[in-house]
């Protein structure tokens, strides 16, 4: 299967082996099970789902191997609580202080959470690397994750202040950060995107989400009579809007406009989506290099447009199964309400049926994406790869080890967990 | 395939040695305690005692064998299927066909249901039993800043300033009378409870007919409630149950009940799909049957401070009959609730059906009821 048919022709090239249906019955089984256990189970899903794509993912004729276990990532998971629960403690009581430390706590709690989110990131970017064996050698990742994590936020406020017009060098240049410091065996990573590459193939885009809310935005600087408002405001009185709408008869147009405006913006942007998740999925993977082993891929959009289309149609048919199977149980419900109206015993039924059935409605869909979207983008992603270079896996000196799970774990306490 | 894999115990494979990623193409033999792994010239890459060997994660069609606890990565890989099995019935370790992975995994999910269920009875029982002990223990100090803190998230939520008119009632200057009427009532009932904390009292434009303690003594009392009664003495009663859930340190008490609660279900359980919503819906699912027997707590106190008084103990039951017991945000306004029944059954049986002395004077309860007009 691997080796035996790694001819001269396959030299370099990247395949995906593993069955939908296989990885399909893997993520059912998995979400039923992370019902049954409030979620405990999903340090076991997890690494059965990374061990699916790792195992059945080849690179020049040799699949990769993740090494990590269940027991590691709960061990993580244990550390990581041990660590946050004095830092949620302190906001808690910050939040009743009244002074400046009380104003203060949200922004203090946002900021310091997001750096530890990505100081987070970058060492579980380390524990799935150095768990990750191609050729019977380790990858590894060194770099300090508290510089990373100062350097994502600051990029991440510099994306937001420039309305993501920023987030293309954001990403090279944190990419760089991450590929530099890593390492297959001896072999040096680096990473050769270009920022203004991407922000070209993205700008038509961010250009078609971003102009109906300009408009919008125009519309009411037209629109408002600022030294109204500003007259309005200096009064102060609680009735601020009603003066507002009195000087400006032409408002509630403008309010529609600017909701008509929105809502094409929201549409654009789920409809093109996917062409962005393919052309930084195409930027990434052609940006990879571990030293003369280059990679290009040749990400098609419409493969991706397809996968979408394959979870819309399996959303729908378990939309339509849901409905089935919800109507027998309200009918059940009606009437066990209605023989004993003392008890009570209808309403709690009816808040049981209603929580269980979002439970199972939100794992359902996430179930579908991570089967339909995410594992064509892995697929895809992978499979339109092409090492230039190759020859140089087979030559390659062991380095590194194991590295600690705790990184994976604060992820997963703050929800910032990725594959 | 060479004539070699034709006897089970000499096979081919592929070897990495950890050392270098050079694939090796290799003659693998099954000696009687060891593996012994060869290469094409017949030179010795490496022996592995067989209790040492694991079975590792590979695609279909590939048996994949490392060294357990090695400090090298040292990988075999096998290809032929009858060979796998071979190896796989030598090598106790080796989980070829998954059985012992399913029973571990079949241990996994019965100890975390196992834990599901200390998790809930925690929730249910312990969480309470805590936050009862702690709220009593926490000086008024602190309870007065935490507060403050809630106070000014319940004001957000509640206020009504888009409408054009103050969120508080009886600021203007015609509203003298009405502001000494309240004065009259609260002034009465604090003396009689006598908590060591002041109490403050503010009438806010609200429709429901509802009323808010807020831990450290802020009490609202909205709007809709002064139209609903339809006397002082039903004001009052409403109030008492109020100073109740003060004197009990209720609110402070569900503070740390909701603290605890988002700590154990939020964190424990961590990014699952949906969880946020679970942590919601058991928060409040289990903070209402928290909230039964402190509605009863309160409703028992509100009727030994209004006999204390000399007031109406009976006017409480009076007044949730009519509004349906919809005194605490959140909960359903029934009229026929159950809850309500039972609470109105229980008044009626702790007070006689005395009238008592009217709180306030009729011209005083007019000025009062008015006290948001206008």
């Amino acid at each position: 299967m691997t080796s035996l048919q790694a001819s001269d022709g396959d030299a370099g090239r990247v395949r995906f082996l593993g069955g939908r249906r296989a990885y399909a019955r893997l993520l059912a089984r998995g979400a039923a099970l992370l019902m049954a256990t409030l979620g405990i189970y999903r340090f076991w899903l997890m690494t059965d789902v990374r061990r699916f794509l790792w195992c059945n993912t080849e690179i020049d004729g040799e699949t990769l191997e993740y090494a990590g276990t269940p027991i590691e990532l709960l061990l993580g998971f244990l550390v990581a609580i041990a660590v946050l629960v004095p830092v949620y403690a302190g906001f808690f009581l910050a939040a009743l202080d009244l002074g400046l430390l009380g104003e203060l706590t949200g922004l203090l709690a946002f900021v310091g959470l997001g750096v530890l989110g990505q100081y987070a990131i970058y060492r579980a970017r380390r524990y799935r690397l150095t768990r990750t064996i191609f050729r019977g050698l380790r990858f590894t990742q060194t770099g300090s994750a508290w510089v990373y994590a100062l350097r994502a936020v600051t990029w991440w406020i510099v994306t937001a202040l420039t309305f993501g017009l920023a987030y293309p060098f954001q990403l090279a240049s944190l990419e760089r950060y991450k590929m530099r410091h890593t390492f297959y065996g001896t072999l040096p990573g680096r990473f050769a995107g270009a920022g203004w590459m991407l922000l070209l193939r993205g700008l038509p885009m961010w250009l078609l989400v971003v102009a109906p809310l300009a408009l919008s935005v125009m519309a009411f600087v037209e629109a408002v009579d600022w030294g109204a408002l500003a007259d309005a405001v200096g009064q102060g009185g609680d009735d601020l809007m009603s003066h507002v709408e009195g000087g400006n008869p032409a408002l509630g147009e403008v309010i529609v406009f600017a909701m008509l405006m929105t809502a094409v913006s929201a549409v654009l942007a789920a409809l093109l989506y996917p062409v962005f998740q393919a052309v930084v999925l195409r930027w990434w993977t052609s940006g990879l290099r571990f030293g003369a082993v280059e990679a290009r891929s040749r990400l098609r959009i419409r493969q991706v447009y397809g996968a979408y289309m394959r979870f819309l149609w399996w959303s729908v048919l378990f939309t339509v199964a849901l409905g089935v199977l919800a109507v027998p149980l309200l009918m059940l419900i009606g009437f066990v309400a209605g023989r004993m109206p003392e008890s009570g015993a209808g309403d709690i039924a009816a808040t049981l049926v209603g929580l269980g059935g979002y439970v199972v409605a939100m794992l359902g869909y996430s179930t579908i994406y991570r089967a339909t979207v995410m594992l064509s983008l892995w697929q895809l992603g992978a499979e339109a790869l092409q090492l230039s270079g190759a020859a140089l896996l087979d030559r390659v000196e062991a380095a590194g080890g194991a590295s600690s799970p705790l990184g994976e774990g604060l992820a997963d306490a703050l929800n910032v967990g990725g594959y | 395939m060479d004539q070699a894999t034709n006897g089970t115990n000499v096979g081919t494979g592929v070897f990495f040695d950890g050392r270098i990623s050079t694939r090796r193409d290799v003659r693998v033999t099954l000696g009687s305690r060891l593996l012994e792994i060869d290469d094409t010239n017949g030179r010795l890459l490496a022996e592995w005692p067989y209790e040492e060997i694991e079975g590792l994660p590979a695609p279909d069609g590939v048996l994949r064998l490392g060294r357990h606890g090695h400090v090298r990565l040292e990988r075999l890989e096998i290809f032929d299927a009858a060979f796998a099995a071979a190896v796989d019935a030598r090598a106790a370790n080796v989980d070829r066909t998954g059985a012992l992975l399913h029973r571990q995994r079949l241990a996994v999910v019965g100890f975390s249901m196992l834990a599901v269920a200390s998790l809930v009875l925690v929730a249910w029982l312990g969480v309470p039993a805590l936050a009862g002990r702690v709220a009593p223990l926490l000086p008024v100090a602190v309870e007065q800043r935490l507060g403050a803190a809630v106070d000014l998230q319940v004001r957000n939520a509640l206020d009504t300033r888009h409408t054009g008119a103050a969120f508080a009632c009886g600021s203007g200057d015609d509203k003298a009378q009405a502001r000494a009427a309240l004065a009259r009532v609260t002034q009465r009932l604090e003396a009689a409870a006598a908590l060591p904390l002041p109490l403050t009292f503010t009438v806010v434009r609200r429709k429901e007919a509802n009323a808010l303690a807020i831990p450290g003594g802020q009490i609202y009392v909205f709007e809709g409630l002064i139209d609903a009664a339809e006397n002082a003495d039903e004001l009052a009663a409403v109030l008492a149950h109020e100073i109740g859930h003060v004197a009990h340190r209720d609110g402070t008490r569900a503070v740390l009940q909701g603290a605890g609660l988002s700590f154990l279900f939020g964190m424990l359980l961590g990014d699952f799909v949906g969880g946020g919503a679970v942590v919601i819906a058991a928060r409040s699912v289990l903070q209402s049957s928290y909230s039964r027997e402190v509605e009863a707590a309160a409703d028992t106190y509100a009727v030994g401070l209004m006999q204390k008084m000399g007031g109406n103990g009976r006017a409480l039951a009076a007044i949730l009959a009519r509004i349906g017991g919809a005194t605490e945000p959140g909960m359903k306004i029934l009229r026929d609730h159950p809850d309500t029944k039972a609470r109105v059954a229980t008044i009626e049986r702790l007070a006689p059906a005395a009238p008592g002395q009217a709180m306030l004077s009729p011209a005083d309860w007019t000025a009062l009821r008015g006290i948001c007009k206008g």
